[in-house]
């Protein structure tokens, strides 16, 4: 079982390769840079090949002017600059494999447009590197406290359990499994900054907490993971911010950290529009609707429910109740971001989140649940009798997931707006 | 690990990365690459065509010696001027085209230098000075035909 364990990361990058080569390994196969992949990612060319971090030029030589609609790229009314919905994060750490692409371009003679084959395929290598970092960490993580059987079962469950995989193989180019990197990266770094706040430990949570910032702005939730962390009963939490006050020094390395990391978009917001901090969807007419938000079809609907696309997270919530050890450090933390992300994602307007494989707003945090879902195999382990039912529950909802999975990326699946008829109708069908 | 395993190691990483390079240097597949072109399309019955964005990029032999890229702008420039097409071949310029009447096909020919390199294909480029929203089209490329 232990070997079966570390070599995980070996399986899961052979069978993520594979799947990525069938959906983009041949020559006439769609750009893995699609959709909202494509905001996230023009930073990149607009900057290294265009010289311009304005987006101006690249719209000119590609578009004549205007940026495609489904980019997402808006003017800004008062400057006229280009405002994008999505932030720098996301580019930021798929640079390297950016730079690579286009010293390969040039090596192959391929065109350094910034949209060719290798940047293409850079981008989607990232999103699958990516992924293997996290489940690296995530597996770390999980290791210390739980059996290698547990460990095992969690890192499937969360892989294939989930939309996980989809984002880093099917929509590779979009934010979310840079995310949950960040998220994993983060709760390693939190638990090893209570242990010993170090200057090196201070400088990366701040970096850290930032970067995920610019990845995805409402992502400053998981800030809360800080804070919170080992904070197990509500009344700690005069203790916490006596601790937290004792440790002011590191606190403000981590801040100064943070402020510098977030500084290139904060200038990039300033010169656009003025301000310091932007909301980019006004240039879209959309705003968060905190009075009326639309929680149970957020977790249980059969458009993009959390628990209804992903069923395996159910086992998360009763994680929650039988959590021992050290993931008890995290109930707290857990539960009030899962409570803030459900409500900001449930008072979004687009509350689906467009065209998406389960609900991809809650990917970036499955790190945060990992624990707890190792708690409720680790507590059937203790159970004896619960383990075949378990086990036949979690083996049925992975695989459920897997299927589903494909028929999305076969378009069998909406989607968006799936209706419980459709559902039925669609059930396990393969064409 | 000792010190012989870890340089076996790095001694086939740094083999199996130079041969993927001496590979990529010049792959039998680059002629199918494209980049900036749309996909095939038939109008009227007979003739292909692919729309071009601001940018288009295809591949043709090495060897050739000629090279005809059939050219139509649909769409006029502003204020009716042509609409101009700079054709690069492996970064070195061309020609340049002047597309003056929408609706005709044009096939200019351009002779192709010798490549002094070791590749089985060259690259060709073509930058379009109008694009027409909402679909960003450039212009209509026809089957190139080389020789």
């Amino acid at each position: 079982m232990a070997r079966a364990v570390s070599n995980f990361v070996v399986a899961a990058a052979l069978v993520a390769t594979t799947a990525y080569a069938t959906l983009y390994g041949s020559i006439d196969a769609p750009p893995p840079i699609h959709s909202d992949g494509y905001s996230y990612f023009v930073y990149l060319p607009s900057v290294f090949i265009y010289r311009d971090f304005t987006l101006e030029r690249l719209a000119n030589e590609w578009y004549g002017g205007p940026y495609p609609a489904y980019t997402g790229l808006r003017r800004w009314p008062s400057t006229g600059r280009w405002l994008n919905l999505h932030p720098i994060g996301t580019a930021i750490l798929a640079m390297p494999f950016f730079l690579a692409s286009d010293l390969l371009s040039v090596w192959s003679n391929l065109p350094r447009d910034g949209f060719s084959l290798y940047y293409q395929h850079g981008a989607g290598i990232a999103a699958v590197v990516y992924l293997l970092l996290g489940l690296t960490i995530l597996r770390h993580l999980l290791r210390r406290e739980f059996s290698d059987g547990v460990v095992l079962a969690t890192l499937i469950c969360i892989t294939w359990g989930t939309n996980l995989f989809h984002y880093a193989v099917f929509d590779g180019s979009f934010s979310h499994v840079y995310a949950f990197f960040l998220v994993c990266v983060w709760v390693w770094l939190v638990e090893a900054w209570w242990q010993q706040p170090t200057l090196g430990r201070s400088l990366a949570v701040g970096a850290v907490a930032a970067l995920n910032v610019l990845v995805r702005h409402t992502n400053l939730i998981f800030a809360l993971v800080l804070p919170l962390y080992g904070v197990t009963h509500w009344r700690d939490i005069r203790q916490r911010a006596v601790d937290l006050a004792a440790r002011w020094r590191p606190l403000g390395i981590a801040a100064v950290a943070g402020i510098l990391t977030l500084a290139p978009q904060l200038a990039l917001y300033k010169w656009i529009t003025g301000q310091w901090l932007v909301n980019a969807y006004v240039t879209h007419g959309i705003e968060f609707s905190f009075g009326s938000p639309h929680l149970l079809a957020v977790l249980f609907s059969t458009q993009k429910g959390l628990f209804f696309w992903s069923p395996i997270l159910l086992l998360s919530v009763a994680g929650v109740w039988v959590a021992t050890g050290p993931t008890r450090a995290l109930i707290i933390p857990a539960i009030v971001v899962f409570a803030l992300q459900t409500w900001l994602i449930a008072s979004w307007p687009q509350w689906q989140f467009g065209s998406t494989f389960g609900h991809r707003g809650f990917t970036d945090g499955l790190a945060l649940a990992a624990p707890f879902v190792a708690s409720a195999f680790a507590w059937s382990a203790r159970h004896r009798p619960t383990v075949p039912w378990i086990a036949a529950a979690a083996t049925a909802a992975v695989l459920l997931s897997i299927a589903q999975m494909i028929q999305y990326w076969i378009g069998v699946l909406p989607q968006a707006d799936t209706t419980w008829a459709q559902y039925w109708d669609l059930f396990l069908k393969f064409r | 690990m000792t010190a012989g395993r870890t340089w076996m190691k790095w001694a086939a990483g740094c083999l199996t990365l130079a041969v993927v390079l001496g590979y990529l240097y010049d792959p039998p597949w680059m002629g199918g690459v494209t980049s900036g072109l749309r996909g095939w399309e038939e109008d009227p019955p007979g003739t292909l065509f692919r729309w071009t964005t601001g940018r288009a990029t295809f591949f043709v032999p090495a060897g050739a010696t000629t090279m005809t890229v059939p050219l139509r702008a649909v769409f006029p420039g502003p204020n009716g001027t042509p609409v101009n097409v700079e054709v690069r071949d492996d970064d070195r310029l061309l020609a340049n085209v002047a597309l003056t009447d929408p609706d005709a096909w044009v096939r200019p020919t351009f002779p192709l230098k010798r490549v002094a390199g070791r590749r089985r294909f060259r690259r060709i480029d073509l930058r379009i000075s109008r694009v027409v929203g909402p679909f960003f089209l450039g212009i209509m490329t026809g089957e190139v035909v080389v020789r």
